[in-house]
């Protein structure tokens, strides 16, 4: 727009409305855009007891043909935050810390509701005050956006503050999605699509699912399992945990970020072998195979195989400041970048090593039993004999503990023997041998032959 | 190994006989979407092909296509193929569904044995993503959960997870292992005793077609778009218990047909979850004569036999129609 009144040398770079609302949205999945809303429910828990448990908060989320709602009882947002925060597109610097948050970018909630539909109200209760707020899609996006002050704001319906005697049962937030995309409204109906939201909610909110958050789909209560790992006394996870100073990372002082890292084996799964990432108790990624872990020639590592699949790594980031981890706007990948990413990438790969090494000897321990070269299986049998554990309360073990292969013992020089018959046929010898497998059938064939012809 | 086709005779397993014959009976009434003639019947006729010779001989459909997956006994199902109108061909539906041309309206009996598995599911969106208005979708699958396995099976399970062994785990553990991700997170082993494997399957079944129309129909007209009506929910057991689901497929702007076949006639016609069970009475030829004379008559009511429960000689009236007899016969 031609503004000649203005400085000549002024170039315009101001952010338009349809940016946020037809933009933006597409770089999120819609399953992952209602997970969002989650975050914020969960950020509401974490203000109300920030070390405590979440039992007795519940978020409610219903996704019908015609609207979503997500109801919580999580303390509600506050109007201060309401007027000049929480509906802002970017978290601006002064923006209260909510300590270990999961929000962080000042975009999910927002892109959300635009990316779902094309009306929406919230209605907020603390114990303290209440506003409820109703917009129009299309009516904000005609109002004029380069007046500044009249242009990007939208307004509260109704704000009450300093409200005494709130009732407990009141307090929390409602949000209604309305006027819905046709894309999205056709998704709500599919029992799949919901599965698919289900499983990804479970697992990304699973430490808030354990810390006794109560999340409802559709009235359907989210369940899930804790992960664990194999662990003997002669299998044993490794664990170790480190401290980035906000110093080192950012250069000025600030709250620190601790890491957890865990390595080890479980039940073998092609699907869900990998590492898994969390930052403040959020998945963002899982069961990762590629090089944005560790996989693969850019990090000197062989390729995630299915040889690996018995593999499991977690790492947790966790700090107050929830700018200083690894996260991307979407919270479905990291920032590969970061600096305390690639640090603790570089522990994620050499916990990873002793892991793999005894992964690839369990492989070829195999094969060579197989082949008839060894009769040795102890290294199938350690993982085997292993109990399932929880990570909670696993010792504090600096690298993998795993049983080394076993040397070829020497014996007599063994040969493989291998040829195709007609099964019905082969069936047949195997009821005559009574043996219940084929090398059973071919090993007694051959003893029987060498019982009668074979000797001197 | 040769098939199960071996071991049981097909065209001998009663309840399958009597489901059959009901279908064939449906098929005649879809008459508003084309004569019954023109369809195309693609099944898994076996060595029998009791539904081939069944829909030709009745509905005239000559547009017939065998698939068989049993590759090396090939020459014995071109043997057993009962008219030349039959096409046999011999790879797996996986391959075979998607080459077909499906512009011609079809009646697709995806008639497993096997339980419901992802390859069972992709067979169905295979269908689902190209059928013309007016065809339809049978799937049979076996719904027999696992028994309490034997000790090895059991140790298995303790090695490979690490966990004690539960037989609702393990039950639900074979069951992701065969679906995967379709299996909705809340599900519980200890639903599948019984008949929740039946309805759990049903549920997924019915996903899966939502799904791959709801793809289809996103970028057609609403008088395009493809509706799904459910006609078949058959539980029925000759040893194994089996489910099967049938679909009818048909633009928006043709439910006028649909209403006209008049499914809701027929008693055996289910369009929601709850299933219609066939369950045969074990009666004599002698006595199955003494009642044909009595029926129909309005139900059963006043129909009476010595030494038979009225409970059976009720389930006799509801299915005498189709009825199997068996019988010793000498072809020379």
């Amino acid at each position: 727009m031609p503004t000649p009144d203005r400085d000549p040398k002024r170039v315009n770079a101001s952010p338009t409305k349809e940016f946020f609302i037809y933009m933006v949205t597409r770089d999120i999945p819609l399953t992952r855009a209602i997970l969002d809303l989650v975050d914020n429910s969960v950020d509401g828990a974490r203000r109300m007891r920030p070390n405590g448990n979440f039992n007795d908060f519940w978020v409610r989320i219903e996704l019908q043909k015609d609207y979503c709602k997500i109801a919580d009882n999580c303390g509600g947002i506050p109007v201060d935050i309401a007027r000049n925060y929480a509906f802002r597109f970017g978290r601006p610097k002064d923006a209260p810390l909510t300590p270990g948050s999961v929000g962080q970018f000042g975009v999910g909630m927002k892109r959300t509701f635009f990316k779902l539909g094309r009306h929406f109200t919230v209605y907020s209760t603390t114990s303290a005050s209440r506003f409820d707020m109703d917009i129009d899609v299309e009516q904000w996006i005609s109002t004029d956006e380069t007046n500044e002050a009249s242009g990007w704001h939208f307004e509260f319906r109704n704000v009450e503050e300093n409200v005494l005697d709130v009732p407990q049962d009141e307090i929390g937030t409602r949000i209604e999605i309305t006027q819905l995309y046709d894309t999205v409204s056709e998704s709500f109906r599919l029992e799949n699509f919901l599965t698919r939201l289900k499983q990804e909610m479970s697992l990304a909110h699973a430490l808030s699912l354990d810390r006794g958050l109560a999340i409802t789909v559709n009235t359907i209560p989210l369940r899930h399992e804790p992960a664990r790992l194999f662990v003997s006394d002669i299998l044993k996870p490794a664990f170790v945990e480190k401290t980035y100073a906000c110093e080192q990372l950012v250069g000025k002082p600030g709250p620190p970020v601790t890491v957890k890292l865990f390595a080890g084996v479980a039940e073998r799964s092609l699907h869900d072998g990998g590492w898994y990432v969390f930052c403040n108790g959020r998945l963002v990624i899982r069961a990762d195979q590629t090089s944005t872990t560790i996989w693969g020639a850019p990090h000197g590592m062989r390729q995630y195989h299915p040889d690996f699949a018995y593999f499991r790594g977690y790492v947790f980031f966790d700090s107050d400041d929830a700018s200083l981890l690894p996260w991307t706007t979407t919270k479905t990948g990291v920032d590969v970048d970061s600096t305390v990413y690639k640090n603790v990438r570089q522990e994620m790969i050499e916990l990873s090593k002793p892991v793999l090494t005894f992964l690839s000897n369990l492989a070829k321990e195999r094969a060579a039993y197989e082949n008839a070269d060894s009769t040795d299986l102890s290294l199938e049998q350690a993982i085997q004999s292993a109990e399932a554990k929880l990570m909670d309360g696993l010792p504090a073990t600096p690298s993998f503990v795993a049983p080394q292969p076993r040397p070829v013992l020497p014996g007599p020089k063994m040969q493989k023997i291998q040829y195709w018959k007609p099964a019905a046929e082969v069936e047949k010898a195997k009821q005559l041998l009574k043996v219940g497998t084929f090398t059973a059938v071919g090993e007694k064939t051959f003893e029987y032959f060498m019982e009668y012809e074979g000797k001197e | 190994m040769a098939g199960t086709y071996r071991e049981i005779n097909y065209s001998l397993r009663p309840a399958k006989a009597i489901e059959r014959k009901m279908l064939c009976e449906a098929f005649s009434r879809l008459y508003p979407f084309g004569k019954i003639g023109t369809y195309r019947y693609v099944g898994f006729g076996s060595i029998y092909f009791s539904d081939f010779q069944l829909f030709h001989r009745n509905l005239g459909i000559n547009d017939m296509l065998s698939i068989e997956k049993d590759a090396y006994a090939k020459e014995c199902f071109e043997f057993n193929k009962p008219y030349k109108c039959v096409v046999l061909d011999c790879r797996p539906a996986s391959q075979v569904l998607p080459e077909l041309d499906w512009k011609v309206k079809t009646i697709v009996w995806l008639d497993y044995e096997s339980k419901l598995d992802e390859a069972v599911l992709s067979d169905i969106g295979s269908v689902c993503a190209r059928a013309a208005s007016g065809s339809l979708l049978l799937v049979s699958v076996n719904v027999h959960v696992e028994r309490d396995p034997d000790e090895t099976t059991r140790q298995d399970y303790t090695a490979e997870t690490g966990l004690p062994f539960n037989l609702d785990d393990y039950r639900l553990r074979e069951l992701r292992k065969r679906l995967g991700d379709c299996l909705p997170p809340e599900i519980r082993g200890n639903e599948l005793r019984g008949k929740g494997l039946a309805t759990i399957s049903h549920r997924i079944m019915k996903n899966g077609v939502e799904e791959v129309l709801s793809v289809r129909n996103s970028l057609v007209s609403l008088e395009k778009k493809l509706v799904d009506r459910q006609i078949f929910n058959f539980h029925y057991s000759d040893g194994t218990p089996m489910l099967t689901v049938g679909w009818i497929l048909f633009e928006a702007g043709e439910q006028h047909k649909f209403d006209s076949c008049s499914f809701n006639e027929l008693n055996f016609v289910h369009f929601g979850e709850e299933p219609y069970a066939i369950e045969l009475p074990c009666l004599t030829i002698k006595e199955m004569r003494y009642l044909n004379a009595q029926l129909p008559k309005g139900g059963a009511a006043g129909v009476t036999l010595p030494g038979v429960p009225p409970s059976d000689i009720e389930r006799y009236a509801e299915i005498y129609r189709y009825f199997p007899t068996f019988a010793e016969a000498i072809f020379t």
